[in-house]
């Protein structure tokens, strides 16, 4: 596991078991997660590494009988503590999903929803929406028909639009769950040339199937199986010369 | 075993590299005969072997670009791959070197005794090493191509005290200069067969290790 990171650590999670009902999902996981980088989880369906994702945002609280036990700080802080504000906390840690999932409503709409929940005031709005659309590069292909619905945007719109409304609550940490799995090779590499644009400003972690593109987008990776987290490391290291058979196999595609 | 065509093209690609480092050896044996015999023929088969040898090479480059554009080979496969790349380079440098060897040897009228053994003595000592590196890269051994590479030194030494003798003997007599100088090419042709031999080890180490070390 690599010790110290060039812009010091943002997540740092120890020893944390995850159980749903009597399966117990996670392993003794304890990672520590680099700022202002790209970190790629990957590994089969089922080896637990959304799950882990959804640890780092407590969106595992919503699923009934899920129980977790050891320690996830982001920033320092534990998100576990009971003090914790939720809200609060997927403010700062921002998710994108498999699926883009646009409010049924216009394109401001859907960029000012958050900021309008957390209280920023109506005036700061259109700056607020422009700068997320900027930042989600996706501004110059929907400045002139902001009033219009999201739903009308292409999927590969659509998606950066959910980037763009994750960035304007002004998240620390933005989480990814396969977000090109329903994408085609264009809009992948536009999302993909963003997530490498984003990791100067946030922290990015990313579920993905897709190992190359792991490889083409991540600075460091993690290979999960069957709830254990086997090999972490970087990913150049990663995809040269894994330390661990179980990684080799996976990444050359002799598991199983 | 998951990814079968695949391995079957790796597999391929092996069997290549082989094959290639097969010839190879054969034309730098070859080639100390043409030193000994002034055998044109030899020397001829020797030039058409390299051809050959350019074929190989091509073959290798092709099978291992479309594995890389259309396999996206990871780990250990993606070294394999990058490394058998190398290697057909290494051998296609050997194999010219044995035709530059033939070309000198077939014309060479006299020979200083000694030097030509020592040359032999070294051309035994490359063909060893290239048979051990072939066998190293069959089996990704990399205990036996550090253990390979190790024999350079042998030829190293070989060629330095050879070269010193001849270049002494120019010095006391002469008439001999032309035919020295020729031995004094293939003295350095067979030297950089030695080190052609060391990269082929390095590779192998990096294929089963990932390390990558300078054993020259």
């Amino acid at each position: 596991m690599p010790e110290t990171y060039e812009n010091g650590t943002e997540i740092e999670v120890k020893d944390l078991n995850l159980w749903y009902g009597d399966n117990h999902a996670l392993h003794d996981i304890s990672i520590d997660i680099p700022k202002n980088s790209v970190t790629a989880f990957i590994g089969p369906s089922g080896c637990g590494k959304s799950t882990f994702l959804r640890c780092l945002n407590r969106m595992n609280d919503l699923i009934p009988n899920c129980r977790i036990e050891g320690q996830v700080n982001i920033s320092g802080e534990d998100i576990y503590a009971k003090e914790t504000d939720v809200v609060d906390l997927r403010k700062r840690v921002g998710m994108v999903f498999q699926k883009p999932n646009p409010f049924p409503m216009s394109i401001f709409d859907n960029i000012a929803y958050g900021p309008r929940i957390h209280g920023m005031s109506k005036k700061e709005m259109p700056e607020i929406v422009e700068n997320a659309l900027q930042s989600g590069a996706l501004w110059k292909e929907v400045s002139d028909r902001l009033d219009v619905s999201a739903l009308d945007l292409s999927g590969g719109q659509q998606q950066r639009l959910c980037i763009a409304r994750t960035l304007a609550v002004k998240p620390e940490v933005i989480l990814f769950d396969e977000p090109c799995s329903a994408l085609d090779p264009i809009s992948t590499s536009k999302i993909e040339d963003l997530i490498l644009e984003l990791k100067k400003d946030y922290t990015i972690v990313i579920v993905t199937h897709n190992m190359q593109q792991a490889a083409r987008i991540s600075d460091h990776t993690a290979f999960f199986l069957l709830g254990d987290l086997i090999e972490f490391g970087k990913t150049n290291q990663i995809f040269e010369n894994p330390q661990e058979k179980e990684t080799e196999d996976y990444i050359t595609g002799r598991f199983g | 075993m998951a990814r079968d065509q695949f391995q079957q093209n790796m597999e391929t690609l092996k069997g290549f590299v082989i094959e290639m480092g097969e010839l190879a050896r054969n034309a730098i044996v070859d080639s100390m005969q043409v030193l000994r015999t002034q055998d044109a023929e030899l020397a001829e088969k020797i030039f058409q072997g390299d051809e050959l040898i350019d074929e190989y090479e091509l073959k290798i480059e092709k099978c291992s670009t479309q594995l890389i554009s259309r396999q996206n080979p990871t780990a250990g496969d993606m070294r394999l791959v990058v490394s058998c790349f190398k290697i057909a380079i290494d051998l296609e440098r050997m194999s010219d070197l044995a035709v530059d060897i033939a070309n000198v040897a077939k014309c060479m009228e006299k020979n200083d005794q000694e030097a030509l053994e020592n040359i032999l003595k070294m051309a035994e000592l490359c063909d060893k090493m290239l048979q051990r590196s072939i066998k190293a890269f069959e089996t990704l051994d990399k205990e036996m191509a550090y253990e390979t590479a190790t024999k350079d030194d042998e030829i190293d030494r070989l060629f330095y005290k050879t070269q010193s003798q001849l270049i002494e003997k120019m010095i006391g007599d002469k008439s001999i200069i032309t035919s020295a100088s020729h031995l004094l090419l293939v003295l350095r042709y067979l030297e950089r067969c030695g080190d052609h031999t060391c990269n082929i080890c390095e590779s192998i180490v990096y294929i089963a290790s990932g390390q990558r070390v300078k054993l020259n």
